[in-house]
């Protein structure tokens, strides 16, 4: 599995797209993305980790910058969104970080 | 030499890219500043960064919208800072208040006049994409604005870096 992660709008997707040679509307079939999105409701991120590294390649946006919310479930979500991306990068054989649209390899 | 230098905020960005111009062999050393002081903040602010720069021979030129009409009398090395301000005065200021696509065009082909007119460029952008995407309704439109000015520049510049905790991290060629 390649884990590519960075902030919003960094050009993840077109990145998998080059990287893996499709369209964007082919991107579906082979990489899931806004994965953050998933970590706040699970109550196993590790079992949520394993079943998404199935997948060829992992999408994630990252979330916790900037200043903590102050909402309880919000500070959650991040917390959680956080931990995510680590156990992926775990587990994936590549990691990638893009950023302003160019990318940079962190394993 | 074209470099665009991103970070946070408090990142020490500035500090970075003020470094790479004092580097440049170019003279004049001129500072594009962007940022309208409005307040008291503002204006504290914009003191900090005066602070910064004394002592370093800057000539500051004010410009808040409209970067392709500056015109610099000499070739010489520029600090831009920062495509934030300008990106939100173009899509906001009464004055102006254009589309993202219309502040998106201002803000690129500014600094491609910028690129034309002297030696070396150092632009100081804004990393504003990693605190989740829960804001106020129209925040969108300037994130979305920000994202593809950095992209276009980072395309077109020669070196590229983020700055965190006043280290820079290069994805496009190299510090020097």
């Amino acid at each position: 599995m390649i884990f590519i992660t960075g902030p919003l709008y960094s050009g993840k997707r077109s990145y998998a797209c080059r990287l893996l040679g499709c369209a964007p509307e082919e991107l579906e079939e082979h990489a899931v993305w806004d994965v953050q999105d998933l970590a706040a409701g699970s109550a196993d991120l590790s079992a949520l980790a394993e079943e998404l590294a199935r997948r060829e390649v992992v999408i994630a946006t990252e979330v916790g910058g900037g200043v903590v919310p102050i909402d309880p479930d919000e500070r959650a979500a991040r917390e959680a969104a956080g931990r995510l991306s680590c156990l992926l990068a775990q587990k994936a054989e590549r990691v990638v970080r893009v950023f302003c649209g160019l990318p940079m390899a962190l394993k | 030499m074209f470099t665009l230098v991103i970070g946070g905020a408090a990142s020490g960005k500035s500090e970075y890219a003020e470094g790479v111009v004092l580097r440049s062999p170019h003279r004049p050393r001129y500072y594009i500043a962007t940022m309208e002081p409005f307040d008291g903040e503002g204006r504290a602010r914009v003191e900090k960064h005066r602070r910064m720069r004394a002592g370093k021979q800057f000539e500051t030129v004010e410009c808040y919208t409209g970067l392709s009409s500056v015109r610099l009398p000499e070739r010489g090395a520029v600090l831009l800072e920062c495509v934030g301000n300008l990106a939100a005065n173009e899509l906001y200021s009464p004055k102006e208040a254009g589309s993202v696509h219309a502040s998106w065009r201002a803000v690129t082909t500014g600094v491609q006049a910028l690129l034309s007119q002297c030696g070396d460029l150092v632009v100081v952008s804004n990393e504003v994409f990693t605190g989740g995407e829960r804001y106020a309704e129209g925040t969108d439109d300037y994130l979305r604005l920000v994202a593809e000015i950095n992209h276009t520049l980072a395309a077109r510049a020669d070196r590229v870096c983020e700055v965190v905790c006043g280290l820079p991290r290069y994805y496009k060629g190299a510090a020097g």
